[in-house]
């Protein structure tokens, strides 16, 4: 069951300050990739996680490195800059990536699917239930 | 994406079709530890479910392959979900789902093989293509009817298109 969403306190209390994993995407983005224009998003609260929670974020680059490159290179040249934070506490990781020159004609940003539980539903070892085509 | 779609949900003649993952062996050592429900971590195994062997039959036993988070009938997670209704508006039914939230092995292996760090996974004639941020990009742009073609699948949106001139 997601909990239910911060209050408007909350939501100020968590807007304050950059947390620290955050503050390390930021970092390692900025080092990595050099981009004009980066936003890091904590969608953890979307995701059913307690104020402060960390653990899934999306990331709006917008690099010049880019260019060239197909949108699964971008992805990986950003997993490769947060390959500790994917190895540790961030779960899940939605991505823009786009050169300057795309951003400029459109710095729109599609909004993520909401949540659906995920992880919560994980049942290890249980049983699988194999449904098969007709 | 919204309830929309989902209300939408139909299940098509082959509808999809999920491997039978009943007696499969599972190395209990090579479970990873992923605590808090972390994608990260070691682990993956010589011979088991999410060994190097294992997932690359899976990724070539069907043009369209994805690993993901519940089922197409029954989606466990957004960004899972979202795959599962672009690959419907396509029309495309007939895929491989693998859910890896019933198989530690084969969530930490798929992993490895990709060398990509989350789920949903696509794979489009046994090639990875991207999660669904990417798969997202090429539903926008065309390029996902495009790759279909090449599978020899012809996409539903080129019918509705073809419906509206009509009109």
């Amino acid at each position: 069951m997601p909990r239910p969403p911060l209050t408007a306190a909350g939501r100020a209390l968590s807007a304050v300050a950059e947390r620290p994993l955050a503050g390390a995407i930021r970092a390692k983005l900025d080092a990595a990739l050099q981009p004009s224009h980066l936003q890091v998003l904590d969608e953890s609260p979307r995701h059913g996680g307690p104020p402060g929670a960390e653990t899934h974020f999306a990331v709006v680059v917008v690099s010049g490195r880019f260019a060239g490159l197909s949108p699964l290179q971008r992805h990986r040249l950003v997993h490769a800059a947060l390959s500790a934070e994917l190895a540790g506490p961030l779960h899940a990781l939605a991505i823009v990536a786009r050169t300057p020159e795309q951003w400029d004609a459109d710095p729109r940003v599609p909004p993520r699917p909401p949540c659906l539980g995920g992880s919560k539903h994980e049942r290890r070892g249980a049983a699988v239930d194999a449904t098969a085509s007709a | 994406m919204s309830g929309t779609l989902r209300a939408g949900l139909r299940l098509a003649g082959s509808g999809w079709a999920v491997r039978g993952w009943a007696g499969r062996r599972r190395l209990s050592q090579a479970a990873a530890a992923e605590g808090g429900g972390a994608e990260g971590g070691g682990g993956g195994s010589g011979s088991g479910s999410g060994s190097r062997e294992a997932v690359e039959r899976l990724v070539r036993a069907h043009p369209v392959v994805v690993f993901m988070k519940g089922s197409p009938a029954q989606p466990l997670c957004g960004f899972s979900n979202a795959v599962v209704q672009i690959l419907r508006l396509h029309g495309v039914e007939d895929y491989r789902a693998h859910d890896v939230l019933q198989d530690p092995d084969l969530r930490q292996g798929i992993k490895n093989y990709s060398n990509w760090p989350t789920i949903p996974q696509v794979y489009l004639n046994g090639e990875f293509v991207g999660g669904c941020d990417i798969l997202l990009q090429m539903h926008q742009n065309g390029d996902l009817v495009e790759e279909l073609k090449k599978l020899g699948i012809r996409s539903a949106l080129l019918d509705a298109e073809k419906d509206q001139d009509k009109k």
